[in-house]
């Protein structure tokens, strides 16, 4: 009673009654064994709690507790043993439903006797060590009943026979099934493994090693991986309809080693329906299936990643190095994109989005882009050709995600310096053509190569955008200040191209025509005049010309050609025929240009506003040009290209190469002495290690070329080497 | 209150107490009595008889039951005890493991 603490009371020894009858406790005893007996034949109604209670209670206070235990077990076991013999002979199907029902029976009795002897359970149990009643009635039941030599494996094979028909399709008594496992859980976590799950996983191992040897004998791949998906399905809803909890990772286990990871690799390579055909014909479906079946044993994933990768590497080697694609840049750029797409969408739908498959993905990739020289050109190209007119039409977030994908084709380059020497030759042909569809599409690449890569690597590119606004500025402020005195002449629209900027070849100036040279000279004027200290030089390969040309007929044409070809046409205007050597003579046009330029007037149908003798399709140095008089085309307004080479041709590569390996140098050289500045002293390989990694996000550089540039500024006395250690360099400041 | 909801708790000389079940209850034996599955005649008639608790002792026990419920909420007040009492109200306490 929960105030008396505060009281100081004396307490003294507890003097029991004085038992009178010798026989007091046999006498007892019998009314709790009779209670017993009625309790388990479902007879207790009369029987009085308190009653029952006290006596137990007086036993224990009067130190007949050893007896009244001893009594209880012995009464206990004797019931067992008859229940037991109940239960052994049940026939078949019902003998799993008796001892359930007898189990249910014996917990409620247990239940029961350990409230009229809850006295015992208190006092004398706890002070004898001796087991608790309910646990002591567990404990009778496991001994006796389910370890009887009669029951035991009879309840173990039945239980497997249930599973056994389960998985055969039939249906069970789950119930029935449950409230047994329950027992068997109930009796202490040790009987469940030991009378039960241990040989359930043995059997269940041989079920599945049968059952998937049989699977692969006769499914393709896709069908296998179904049929263990399913098992592994339904052995986890069995857990949860019937088992311990605790025996899914069990179970599941001896599935995935069973079904998946004692025949992946033959799964994975099958003939015909295996990873490979799966990835071909974008099976989404399997190919999830396959990654969330093998994600669960060891080994799985890095199994599906490598022969994805080694896949990929493979048709990506081919898609690079196969000469009939190398035809058209576009078309290879585009398949490049597609294939990115298609394992794009896979890794997205089937593989989880894993980052680990993106990585793999990532660096086939590099393997293989980087596995042709050209494929800087042609990524350059692909842009060239969406700016110029692949993109006319499309909405501006359909460009942004065409250039996203080229920026993440640019990220796989190792040469990017080389795709940015492309990507200026054709950004300086789409902008002084004038063929650019979109100046923010323009812009945003630019943008997102300068986040890419920094200010430096763009810097150059923007100079030509400045430049082409300054150009336009300044025509504007010629035309206004001279534009009344030139009359009908022609006009003159120039661009001024910083140098430096732009991709220019020091080239000869070609003879103007006369009309035209007038007008330069003004313009000349007009820029010293107001820009002082600065230097002009016509790039005339570089330009273009709109002539409105009268044929002899009558039919009047505007001709939009280059400025070489401008300078051809305007001798027709005083001569009708003229021979090569004449032309040459005349214009000074470097002759690969002349001839490519007189090519495309003379020979291309539909476009030959002159003709040549002998006709013929190449151009020979003793060839004599007419104007064709019978000249016609739909069109008022017609366009003479030269011959251009789209793609570059060999010795072009070989100068671009050349010209890319020259620009390498200073970089290198800074990069070296960057780093030597910072570190003062480093030995020769870590110098080279920290170069290759700072040059890396725009070339990769070839180590022999750092070494000789090592050597260059040592010659320079930029840096030395150590007295001592020959391997160690020094920075001189 | 409804007769379910009480219980008749007997002294040895025949003096009944009828008392609300959820105070008795505060008894670990008499909560098992009366939860106890099958059916035991405490149950059944929902009456206790405790022939070696006297009427004195039995009241005082009764007493405590109720005080306990409100000691429980939380109400901190002391349950006055007489002396001469405590002896047997140990014993029937460690009976009725109170």
């Amino acid at each position: 009673m929960g105030s008396q603490k505060k009281r100081n009371f004396q307490i003294e020894a507890f003097k029991h009654r004085v038992v009178v009858d010798p026989k007091y406790a046999d006498k007892t005893w019998k009314i709790l064994e009779h209670a017993i007996h009625e309790i388990y034949n479902h007879n207790a109604s009369g029987l009085s709690f308190e009653e029952l209670y006290r006596n137990a209670y007086n036993m224990v206070l009067h130190k007949f507790g050893e007896k009244l235990y001893s009594g209880l077990v012995s009464t206990m076991t004797s019931h067992l043993k008859d229940i037991s013999k109940f239960i052994e002979a049940a026939q078949g199907g019902l003998f799993l439903e008796e001892l359930n029902r007898k189990w249910a029976d014996h917990n409620k009795a247990l239940q029961m006797i350990r409230d009229i002897l809850m006295y015992m359970d208190r006092t004398f149990i706890p002070s004898t060590h001796k087991t608790p009643v309910h646990e002591l009635g567990l404990n009778l039941w496991r001994d006796n009943i389910i370890h009887s030599s009669k029951i035991q494996t009879r309840l173990l094979n039945t239980l497997l026979e249930l599973v056994l028909r389960e998985r055969n399709g039939e249906v069970i008594n789950r119930g029935l099934m449950r409230n047994i496992i329950k027992m068997l859980m109930d009796l202490g976590s040790s009987v469940y493994q030991e009378d039960f799950e241990k040989p359930f996983l043995e059997v269940s191992a041989d079920f599945y090693r049968v059952e998937s040897q049989k699977f692969i004998e006769c499914c393709d791949c896709a069908d296998y991986l179904k049929k263990a998906e399913r098992r592994l399905n339904e052995e986890m809803e069995r857990v949860s309809q019937y088992l311990d909890a605790k025996s899914e990772v069990k179970i599941t286990n001896v599935v995935e080693k069973e079904m998946i990871a004692n025949h992946m690799l033959r799964l994975v390579h099958m003939e015909n329906s295996g990873l490979v055909n799966m990835l071909l014909d974008d099976k989404y479906d399997d190919l999830g299936r396959m990654y969330n079946l093998f994600r669960r044993v060891p080994n799985g994933l890095s199994t599906i990643r490598e022969v994805m990768t080694s896949h990929i590497r493979d048709t990506g080697k081919h898609l690079v190095t196969d000469p009939e694609r190398l035809r058209d840049p576009v078309e290879f750029v585009q398949r490049l994109l597609d294939e990115k797409d298609k394992y794009d969408r896979i890794i997205g739908s089937s593989f989880n989005n894993d980052k680990t498959f993106q990585n793999a993905l990532t660096s086939s990739f590099e393997y293989f882009i980087n596995l042709n020289p050209r494929s800087p050109e042609f990524i350059s190209l692909f842009v060239d050709d969406k700016l110029r007119k692949g993109l006319k039409g499309v909405s501006e977030e359909d460009v942004e995600i065409i250039l996203d994908k080229v920026m993440m084709l640019f990220r796989y380059l190792q040469e990017k310096d080389v795709f940015e020497k492309y990507y200026k030759q054709h950004l300086a042909k789409r902008l002084l053509s004038g063929k650019t569809v979109s100046d923010d599409a323009e812009r945003s690449l630019i943008v997102k190569l300068k986040t890419e890569c920094g200010y430096q690597f763009t810097c150059k590119l923007e100079g030509m955008f400045t430049d082409m606004k300054t150009s336009q500025d300044t025509m504007q402020g010629f035309n206004s200040a001279h534009g009344a005195d030139l009359g009908d002449g022609p006009t003159l629209a120039v661009t001024v191209l910083t140098t430096g900027s732009w991709p220019t070849q020091p080239s000869i100036t070609c003879n103007l025509p006369t009309e035209m040279l007038a007008l330069c000279e003004k313009f000349r004027s007009y820029y010293l005049g107001t820009h002082t200290g600065r230097r002009l030089t016509w790039q005339t390969n570089m330009g273009t010309a709109d002539i409105k040309a009268t044929f002899a007929k009558g039919q009047k044409h505007e001709l939009h050609v280059s400025t070489y070809q401008m300078c051809v046409l305007m001798l027709f205007n005083n001569a009708d025929r003229l021979s090569y050597k004449e032309i040459e003579q005349a214009t000074e046009i470097p002759a690969s240009d002349l001839k490519r330029c007189m090519q495309s007037m003379a020979c291309v149908k539909g476009k030959n506003v002159l003709r040549k003798e002998p006709m013929s399709k190449d151009i020979g140095e003793d060839d004599v040009f007419f104007v064709n008089d019978k000249f016609t085309n739909k069109l008022y307004k017609v366009k003479i290209g030269t011959v251009v080479a789209q793609k570059e041709t060999e010795p072009e590569k070989q100068e671009t190469r050349q010209r890319v390996e020259e620009d390498r140098k200073p970089q290198i050289e800074a990069a070296i002495v960057r780093i030597m500045k910072s570190r003062r002293v480093l030995d020769h390989n870590n110098l080279i290690a920290e170069v290759t990694k700072q040059l890396q996000s725009r070339f990769l550089a070839n180590p022999v070329e750092i070494k000789k540039r090592i050597e260059s500024l040592i010659e320079r006395d930029f840096l030395e080497r150590d007295n001592v250690d020959r391997k160690l360099y020094r920075y001189l400041a | 209150m409804r007769k379910e909801d009480t219980v008749k708790l007997i002294s040895a000389e025949g003096f009944e107490f009828v008392i609300d079940k959820r105070a008795a209850m505060v008894s670990q034996t008499i909560r098992n009595m009366l939860t106890s599955p099958g059916s035991f005649a405490e149950r059944e008639h929902g009456e206790v008889t405790f022939p070696e608790i006297s009427t004195t002792i039995l009241e005082k026990i009764c007493q405590y039951f109720y005080w306990s419920l409100q000691f429980a909420s939380g109400k901190d007040t002391e349950f006055p005890i007489e002396p001469e009492l405590t002896l047997e109200l140990m014993m029937a306490a460690n009976y009725l493991h109170t």
